[in-house]
């Protein structure tokens, strides 16, 4: 920590997504820089889920990083995007916490990017609480992009209130061992909860992905679409679990983990489940693991187009509809071109970082 | 004048069915070829092994295209080489939007020759000119590749790809199957305005309706993985009005 502080931060790292106009915050391995944003011990955005005994589990589990002192609360401001770059340079492990909290009736952008510049073997542990109150909207996108020796879990805690909708899109470019907990609860009625997520994984990388979301309130739609693309030995774990309680009528539901393997040794397990206590709901759940189709391939190499273009084209579609969820358009358009780097085995790692991990 | 494409006693099997059963065929530039035949003569399969698809295993014969030996190109190099199929079926590729589909095609080919990549403003000329050729709406570029398309939709989207790569010899499988009389008219014209004296197409179908928008050069019956008759054009009449008993 001490030894980077007599270099200029921007020789170190120098993000390649920051966006036109976003309120920029750096995080240095935990530490905020900057004052737009305040830091406090005691906020609390707990989250009771109710029902369930798997909930229960989960419930207590991040008791490590909840207890971490400080965290960065992050109050969005309306038409502005509030961007969060937390980067990791320091080797000892860390637990950081994030709060983003949207007070009141309006639209929210947030995006929370993670990196690491160096490479030691990262560990950090996140916990990431968002309130959305009634009424508001809050479109926040988390990019990861770590080094393959990294370990970073991250545990989720939402809570929606009447009315609001969130948008969560993670996009975990590039991760040695990653663990994405969302535990999200649907409190108020008439509310819209999207997940989505894509993770890009080779080598030796572990992506595993955990879901509960609780609808509690009756008239409220939620929307899950997480899509991974496997090569190399890479292993990704999907489990979801949607539950909708008594007082949950009329909700809908929908959940899928969508898996392409691109190589014979990569592996993806998937087991989504619904856990549904009303009777007036729509749901659906389902998951695919799946290689590039023949056909497509052979239809694109029949008018030219070079077998490995067609599959990074086959990859980037199947990617892109978990994109096209990012509803700010210079954003998804950065994150296609990234996640397109990350397909043709460029680096996607932004420029100035001096990391040489993979 | 050169030959473009010499087929000799090709026979061809998928897994142990023999289906192609030794064809002779050659075609020259400037000439437009109808193959006509039941379902299960041998059309597709035909079609598909001079693109190049790999579930068929050539077992005897030759294929020269330009002087070269076709069946050692990928389907990739064929397109290079200016050889096109039109899909019976056209394949529906979720996600990837006609324009980057095409985009990437044409400029591959462009590579292969050297010549720079198309820029946007480029490419959107020459898209929207050739999309004229089949009256198709430009939304259609913005759209998934035959995603959602209907199945004359699917058809003109196989000319406009083929106007757009404009090949030397393009193979036509039953391009007229599913059209309405408006749509095989649009299409028929389409193909019509990108004949030259220098390219050649190869039409297959069931029918003769096609050929009345088409007019071939020469019409060749197939049955049973071999051309069993070849004539002028009034041979598509004669099919059309005593079916294919007679060859049996």
């Amino acid at each position: 920590m001490e030894g980077f502080r007599y270099i200029p931060k921007k020789q170190l790292f120098d993000c390649s997504v920051p966006l036109t106009g976003a309120r920029k915050l750096f995080v240095w391995d935990g530490v905020p820089e900057g004052l737009p944003f305040e830091s406090v011990s005691d906020l609390d955005c707990a989250v009771d889920f109710g029902i369930s005994t798997r909930v229960e589990r989960i419930r207590y589990a991040p008791k490590e990083t909840a207890s971490a002192p400080k965290a960065t609360v992050i109050v969005p401001k309306e038409e502005e995007i509030t961007q969060v770059i937390s980067v990791r340079v320091s080797p000892s492990p860390l637990s950081e916490r994030t709060v983003i909290d949207c007070p009141s009736e309006g639209k929210y952008n947030v995006v929370l990017c993670s990196h690491t510049v160096g490479q030691e073997r990262f560990s950090t542990k996140g916990r990431i609480e968002i309130h959305v109150a009634k009424g508001a909207s809050l479109d926040l996108v988390v990019m990861q992009n770590e080094n393959s020796l990294s370990r970073h879990e991250s545990d989720y805690r939402i809570r929606l209130e009447e009315e609001s909708s969130l948008s969560l899109n993670i996009v975990t470019l590039h991760a040695g061992n990653v663990t994405n907990r969302i535990h999200s609860l649907i409190a108020g009625k008439k509310a819209t909860c999207n997940l989505n997520g894509l993770y890009l994984a080779d080598g030796q990388q572990i992506v595993d992905t955990d879901v509960v979301l609780v609808h509690n309130a009756e008239e409220s739609v939620s929307r899950q679409l997480f899509k991974g693309i496997l090569d190399g030995n890479s292993k990704s774990r999907f489990e979801g679990e949607v539950v909708v309680s008594p007082a949950a009528q009329k909700t809908e539901a929908y959940q899928a983990n969508n898996n392409l393997l691109i190589s014979e040794s990569a592996r993806a397990s998937s087991d989504p489940h619904l856990v549904i206590y009303a009777d007036d709901v729509k749901c659906s759940h389902g998951s695919t693991a799946g290689s590039v189709g023949d056909e497509e391939l052979f239809y694109m190499r029949s008018r030219g187009i070079s077998e490995k273009e067609a599959r990074i084209l086959q990859q980037q579609a199947f990617a892109g509809t978990v994109l096209e969820k990012v509803a700010h358009p210079e954003l998804r358009e950065r994150l296609s071109r990234l996640v397109e780097k990350r397909l043709r085995g460029e680096d996607t790692l932004c420029a100035g970082c001096s990391k040489r991990c993979c | 004048m050169e030959n473009l494409l010499e087929i000799k006693n090709l026979h061809a099997r998928i897994g142990d069915k023999e289906i192609l059963k030794g064809i002779n065929l050659v075609i020259k530039p400037g000439e437009v070829h109808a193959i006509m035949g039941r379902n299960g003569s041998g059309k597709s399969t035909l079609s598909a092994v001079l693109a190049g698809n790999s579930n068929y295993e050539v077992t005897e014969g030759s294929v020269t295209y330009l002087g070269q030996d076709l069946l050692k190109m990928s389907p990739e190099e064929r397109s290079w080489a200016g050889l096109f199929l039109g899909f019976q079926y056209p394949v529906e590729i979720p996600g990837v939007t006609n324009v980057n589909f095409m985009k990437t095609a044409v400029n591959e080919h462009r590579r292969q020759k050297n010549l720079p990549p198309l820029s946007a403003a480029e490419y959107l000329k020459m898209m929207r000119e050739k999309m004229a050729y089949v009256e198709m709406d430009p939304s259609f570029s913005s759209r998934g590749v035959n995603v959602g398309f209907s199945g004359g939709e699917k058809k003109r989207n196989e000319i406009f790809q083929m106007a757009m790569l404009s090949p030397r010899l393009a193979i036509l499988d039953e391009t007229d199957s599913g059209l309405d009389v408006d749509a095989l008219r649009i299409v028929a014209n389409g193909v019509n305005r990108l004949k030259t004296a220098d390219n050649a197409f190869v039409v297959i179908t069931h029918y003769q309706r096609l050929l009345d928008y088409i007019v071939p050069d020469v019409v060749h019956v197939l049955y049973k993985g071999k051309i069993v008759k070849t004539a002028g054009k009034e041979l598509a009449a004669e099919v059309e009005a005593h079916g294919y008993e007679e060859f049996e």
